[in-house]
């Protein structure tokens, strides 16, 4: 092989190989992933790529694992809904229109037990990757965590929002020091998340009024 | 050829509760050397092997067996596991990193001559430059990234992610050939 510069085709296979071995910084890895929901011969890349390092996992020993299967079906398999932590409408919500606290706010727990571990649905990620939130689902239940980045500087505040296609935002809730969660069905794929700047307590009119600074669609493998 | 791993994953996707704690047993001391080889902390691994079985389950439906064994498709997840949750601590490389792959690297070489499948992986490597097939090792094993292996190879890090690029379009080329 020269060095002549990769093809497009050995650009995305070698990025496909960096995937799976696992080199990218989280922004990188971040989008990687976003793209093997949405394209398919991508995806199929990164699966060959799974498949064609195998050999090297004869390199990890076995390590003896404590029995955690009571503890994951727990997780999986609650016998009752799962307990639902106090319910409480967080301040900065009176500007909402009626029909939104009914749709919205009804919905909206602030749950201060770490909910069942859930399906990642979009990681919201600034290009260099300085703020990053993960939206992950499972049952009912929307978890937006953030994994790199600090909350807004005081006096300003994140909030989240769903948008349909075509539709207008829908705020989920303000994105502070804790995990957000929100008992809300799985967006389908082409639904867009993102996050914009508001001031304290949230959007004084029920859209977005500050700049956007992350959005992330989910994907169809979602 | 037979594999009983991506039975017992097929019938998880039928919810079949039995065949995942078998699946449970068979597979997690595998799982749980690969989650403590990369996160290196116990505790840390004993959380993500949870999270790892919960993937699992929740996905066992998008496993296609015609597509790559079961143990591969487990392996994976808990890789990309370990991989996120390296990526995500606030500073992800230090001395300790290194150490652990010159020490582990040669044993790694070593069982690789064991099987077929890794037999062949392990005469493709020894046709890379022996640090850029350390390189690779180190990355898949480890977890490292772009910005550890430079620091380890003492290169940029663009000169890096060219040599790894290069040698894994060649590893290709070699395990295809």
């Amino acid at each position: 092989m020269t060095d002549a510069p990769l093809t497009p085709q050995e650009e995305d296979d070698a990025l496909a190989a960096e995937y799976v071995l696992g080199v990218l910084d989280l922004g990188e890895r971040a989008r990687a992933e976003a793209r093997i929901k949405r394209d398919p011969g991508f995806a199929t890349l990164v699966a060959e790529w799974e498949v064609r390092m195998a050999g090297l996992n004869e390199g990890y020993a076995e390590a003896p694992a404590p029995n955690l299967l009571p503890a994951i079906e727990a997780r999986l398999f609650p016998s009752a809904p799962p307990a639902r932590a106090k319910r409480r409408f967080a301040p900065g919500f009176g500007w909402l229109s009626g029909a939104a606290i009914a749709a919205v706010l009804t919905l909206v727990t602030f749950a201060t037990l770490a909910p069942p571990e859930p399906d990642r649905l979009a990681v919201l990620a600034t290009a260099d990757n300085r703020l990053s939130y993960e939206v992950t689902h499972f049952g009912q239940v929307l978890r937006v965590t953030r994994v790199a980045g600090v909350p807004a500087v005081e006096g300003q505040v994140h909030e989240l929002w769903v948008i349909a296609p075509g539709a207008a935002p829908v705020s989920l809730g303000l994105l502070e020091s804790r995990p957000l969660v929100v008992e809300y069905p799985a967006p389908p794929a082409g639904w867009v998340f993102a996050v914009s700047i508001e001031p304290e307590g949230g959007s004084p009119t029920g859209q977005p009024t500050g700049p956007v600074i992350l959005t992330a669609e989910v994907g169809t493998d979602a | 050829m037979h594999d009983p791993v991506a039975d017992l994953i097929t019938k998880c996707a039928a919810s079949d509760r039995a065949a995942f704690r078998m699946l449970y047993r068979d597979t997690s001391a595998k799982l749980m050397g690969v989650l403590l080889r990369m996160l290196g902390e116990r505790a840390e691994a004993e959380d993500a092997l949870q999270e790892v079985y919960t993937r699992v389950w929740l996905r066992a439906g998008r496993y296609d067996p015609a597509k790559g064994r079961g143990m591969t498709w487990m392996i994976a997840i808990a890789r990309n596991l370990a991989i996120d949750r390296l990526r995500a601590r606030p500073e992800s490389h230090g001395d300790d990193d290194m150490d652990q792959v010159a020490d582990t690297a040669p044993r790694a070489e070593t069982r690789l001559v064991a099987q077929g499948e890794a037999r062949r992986m392990a005469d493709c490597f020894a046709t890379l430059e022996p640090d850029r097939a350390a390189a690779v090792r180190g990355a898949y094993l480890n977890g490292m990234s772009y910005i550890e292996l430079a620091d380890r190879h003492s290169v940029p890090l663009n000169t890096m992610r060219t040599w790894l690029r290069r040698s894994l379009l060649r590893l290709k080329e070699c395990l295809e050939a």
